[in-house]
């Protein structure tokens, strides 16, 4: 039951799984073009996370869904303590408390919270059979997910937070709107937005915001990421400046390159021509991963494929639209490309799930 | 699992997914046609941005507050100085260029070098300080030849300066560069590459609060680094003034005072806890060390064997001596086991614990209460109240007043002494106490080791009555600073204003009724005060004195305030090697008495 069966062997959908190793390699190559005036040889970590990533997938595929299903309260109650845990201990990192130091590696819990929300999101919804959402069940949910959240928000990591609307959004989608509900959330969304802005937003926040709307009036803050980040793209023209020639000198202009804002390497040194195939890269991988939940058994199954998918989609959405300066500055990466253990690790665990589903589609109970 | 989870209908829920991701399809076509705008249709307006603008913030250093003493004179000021940084990113050929630089501005290659790969992990557009500290006229031949040096920045600074020269150098410490290791670990603290910050002193004690805000110039700059044009400027904001309850005459009177020897002075406000004046010996001057290169001076002062830079005030480590007879009497008194009319008689030595111990009046001081016992100083008489009281008894009263702890002055890196007791030699030593390791500690020998601000701090405590103060330098700072100074936490005090009063009886008699402590005698002033003189020292200082070619002679102390009643200044003077405390400390003591009192007189 445990060990993987031949059969099984064959179902794994070899395609996706070649999809996101090759997106990870991009990521490695810009990652080296973006880091390799500075010490530390991230192309060289990112590599070995992809190994350990591969890895932690394989053990997510040997074990049937339905385990980590039934399993998912504990891992929920787990997460949630590490969470308050870090929020406790965890050593002040960049000003935020989200690190947990594991021996070497580092590692953030609420990349991690994301996977577990995907399954007990699945768990709490796998038998529910009406065809809209009721308030309960609605009320529910939203105190499920709203520990952690808080948890996440008084980090503060705002934008891990914001990724978690993909799963809960994703998963209300699911299970049947009416339209007096999407009223209802968004006006709901408004008095958060409003009274989060003027009661729990730390001023560097509301700046990120402002800055959407006139990023010069703050040229050397997020501003000044926008800004550098908008001419890097746009003088990159229709095929680029080459390979480890991106003039604004390599990017140097450019904090946190290689994490959030490997993209803008990508639109300069490659041009429109390496935005549009890695774009179609991207839109290829998550399409094979969306279009699974026509391959899915069973609710709990379409639910996993589809907030996973749904997640991925959400911070690629949301990362090419803030480097581009649609969006404000969240601190969101882009999965697979940009550099980082723990979001490569939540991406590629995300993915092992999907995988997982398909996979079983025909096995029997 | 129930079979017919199989055959249920998934399809509203499949085709709802479905919905989502089309939605997602067409968002992300719309992205796409956006980048395609900018990276195609805007292209010339970016690709020229990229090209021949670019927007740099040079960083306009902020000034730092003043520090000033408690009638408004300058310690601490700025003034204007410039420094030339290197910009990597401009350097043509590294070799050739590394040589002209450091012929043009006369430090040697391998300096220059090592400075740079210091700062190898900032970005290379990020100016790195190679000289600074220079004058107007050290700029002209380098401002002449700039096209020559596209990679060299010269800029206009704020530097410290300290314009007593000397004068009060331990209390308002120096500054250094932090390190780029030391920024990265504590990123609140937002510091600058190549920011000057506070490492000693009161500099480093307020140093959040003497730190201005940092301005910015947004400079539009062309390929080469040549400043096209200024966008935008945010002025730098001065860092809050600070004032200290130091008074700059009686400092200046304390260090000259101790000139040419080893030793600490400490003035403490009698009433508030205020350091007055506060000055260790030998000093040095910090304004030979405002820059971010280690001169030679700077190593000659840090392997000193005289330690200059370390302030012997809050880290010296000495033996009270006779001073800690004030300790026994308080806890003598306070905890019973004598009144102040108890009589010892001083036959000028005595057996205690089958050893004969000495008076250091040979011919023995005669019948002794306790006020005379302080005034002579006689051993013999604290010898018997030693025994008496006991070791554990001495500590704690010891402890009351505040030794073996740090006072909670406002400066970093206060020792807190130490005083020894049972369990501490138990836990220290790994062997029981002898009884008469009681004896030597009853005369503030043995393993007792205080710091001159704790003795200070005593005393004060002596002269109120048991009031508890805490010494500080602050007198106050700027409004909205949000620092306050005060008293320490109240403690229950265990001795009477009575039992002080006895104590203060015999104090009173040392100075000013030919005791040990006469030449601390001010007329008209009514001093009170204690002398002391240590056998002893630390083994490391001894050690490291007898490698400087000096001999080991005694310690000489005086502890004291004035008037008796009413007191508004305590005063304490210890000389290294000074001889008798009556002879060396007490006259330092009475100079600075003195002064304070014509100062104030008819205020």
């Amino acid at each position: 039951m445990m060990m993987i069966d031949r059969r099984l062997v064959q179902e794994i959908d070899w395609i996706l799984l070649g999809l996101i190793l090759l997106q990870s390699l991009v990521g490695v190559f810009f990652i080296f073009s973006s880091s390799h005036v500075l010490p530390g040889a991230y192309h060289v970590r990112q590599l070995a996370w992809i190994g350990v990533s591969l890895l932690v997938m394989l053990l997510v595929l040997v074990i049937d869904y339905k385990f980590f299903v039934s399993l998912s309260p504990y891992f929920y109650g787990l997460m949630v303590a590490l969470l308050a845990a870090t929020l406790v201990f965890a050593k002040l990192v960049a000003g935020t408390k989200s690190w947990i130091t594991l021996g070497l590696m580092q590692l953030q819990p609420s990349e991690l919270m994301k996977i577990v929300m995907i399954l007990v999101f699945a768990r709490l919804f796998a038998d529910y059979k009406r065809s809209y959402l009721t308030t309960q069940v609605t009320l529910g949910a939203l105190l499920v997910a709203g520990v952690p959240l808080l948890l996440i928000i008084a980090q503060p990591d705002l934008g891990t937070a914001m990724t978690f609307l993909a799963v809960i959004g994703g998963s209300f989608i699911l299970a049947g709107l009416r339209r007096k509900a999407i009223v209802l959330f968004v006006l709901a969304a408004l008095i958060v937005g409003v009274g989060g802005w003027t009661v729990a937003l730390k001023d560097y926040q509301k700046k990120r915001v402002t800055t959407l709307i006139n990023p010069a009036g703050d040229p050397r803050g997020s501003g000044y990421q926008v800004i550098q980040s908008k001419i890097a793209i746009g003088s990159g023209g229709f095929a680029g400046k080459g390979f480890l020639k991106g003039s604004q000198s390599q990017l140097r202009f450019l904090p946190a390159r290689h994490t959030d804002f490997i993209f803008s390497v990508i639109g300069e040194e490659t041009g429109f021509v390496g935005v549009f195939i890695v774009v179609l890269l991207y839109f290829a991988l998550l399409a094979r991963m969306f279009l699974s939940v026509n391959k899915a058994r069973d609710r709990a199954g379409i639910y996993i494929i589809f907030t996973a998918s749904l997640l991925l989609s959400f911070q690629f959405l949301v990362n090419i639209l803030m480097i581009i300066g649609l969006f404000p500055v969240v601190g969101i990466t882009l999965p697979f490309l940009s550099y980082g253990g723990s979001s490569l690790l939540a991406s590629y665990v995300a993915c092992g799930l999907v995988l997982n589903v398909k996979m079983r589609r025909f096995a029997n109970v | 699992m129930p079979e017919n989870r199989i055959y249920e209908d998934l399809t509203v829920v499949r085709r709802r997914a479905n919905v989502v991701f089309w939605i997602f399809a067409a968002l992300v076509l719309i992205v796409l046609g956006y980048y395609w705008k900018v990276q195609i249709v805007d292209h010339r307006k970016y690709a020229a941005m990229a090209e021949a603008n670019r927007i740099r913030m040079r960083v306009l250093a902020a000034p730092r507050g003043l520090i000033r003493d408690r009638n408004g004179v300058i310690l601490a000021d700025n003034r204007a100085s410039f420094k030339v940084s290197l910009v990597r990113e401009n350097i043509k050929d590294q070799a050739a260029s590394y040589l002209a630089i450091s012929r043009l501005l006369g430090i040697d290659e391998p300096t220059l070098r090592a400075r740079v790969d210091l700062h190898k992990d900032l970005q290379l557009f990020e100016p790195i300080v190679i000289v600074d500290g220079l004058d107007p006229e050290h700029i002209a031949p380098i401002e002449s030849r700039r096209l020559e040096f596209p990679e060299l920045v010269v800029e206009s600074e704020p530097q410290r300066f300290y314009p007593q020269g000397a004068l009060a150098a331990h209390v308002l410490g120096y500054l250094q560069e932090q390190t780029p290791e030391e920024i990265r670990t504590r990123p609140e603290r937002k510091i600058r590459v190549g920011e000057m910050v506070g490492k000693t002193g009161v500099e480093r004690e307020y140093d959040d609060l003497l730190r201005g805000q940092d301005g910015a110039a947004y400079e539009v700059v062309d390929s080469l680094g040549r400043v096209q044009g200024e966008n935008a400027r945010v002025y730098p904001v001065q860092g809050h003034d600070v004032t200290l309850a130091l008074d700059l005459k009686l400092q200046a009177e304390a260090e000259r005072a101790l000139e040419g020897r080893e030793g600490v002075v400490v003035v403490l406000n009698a009433e508030d806890g205020g350091v007055l004046a506060l000055a260790s010996s030998p000093t040095y001057d910090p304004n030979r060390f405002i820059t971010r290169f280690t001169p030679e001076e700077w190593t000659g002062l840090m392997t000193d064997p005289l330690s200059p830079l370390e302030n012997r005030a809050i880290r010296g480590l000495y033996a009270p001596g006779s001073i800690f007879k004030l300790v026994m009497s308080l806890g003598g008194l306070g905890f019973g086991f004598v009144t102040p009319e108890t009589t010892v008689y001083c036959s000028g030595s005595t057996q205690i614990y089958g050893a004969i111990r000495h008076c250091w009046f040979e011919p023995g001081h005669g019948s002794m209460d306790l006020a005379n016992a302080i005034k002579n100083s006689c051993n013999i008489y604290f010898y018997t109240l030693g025994r008496r009281m006991g070791i554990q008894k001495i500590a704690e009263a010891a402890f009351r007043l505040g030794l073996g702890r740090k006072t909670g002055i406002d400066l970093v890196g206060e020792k807190e002494g130490l005083v020894p007791s049972e369990d501490w030699k138990m836990k220290a030593l790994k062997t029981p106490w002898y009884p008469g390791e009681t004896i030597s500690v009853a005369i503030g020998q043995g393993q007792l080791q205080v710091t001159p601000l704790q003795i200070a701090t005593m005393t004060a405590r002596i002269a109120a009555r048991g009031r508890q103060l805490r010494p500080h330098l602050l007198k106050d700072a700027v409004a909205g600073a949000g620092i306050a100074v005060g008293s320490a936490p109240a403690e229950p005090e265990p001795f009477t204003a009575a039992t002080f009063e006895a104590i203060i009886a015999g104090m009173w008699k040392s100075v000013n009724d030919g005791g040990t402590g006469q030449g601390a005698r001010v007329a008209d002033f009514d001093v009170c005060g204690k002398t002391g003189s240590t056998q002893t020292m630390s083994r490391e200082s001894a050690q490291k004195l007898a490698r400087a070619g000096h001999e080991t002679k005694t310690h000489s102390w005086f502890s004291g305030f004035a008037p008796r009643d009413h007191s508004r200044i305590v005063v304490t003077v210890l000389v290294e090697f000074g001889g008798g405390g009556g002879a060396t400390a007490a006259p330092v003591a009475g100079r600075l008495f003195d002064m304070f009192r014509q100062e104030t007189q008819g205020k």
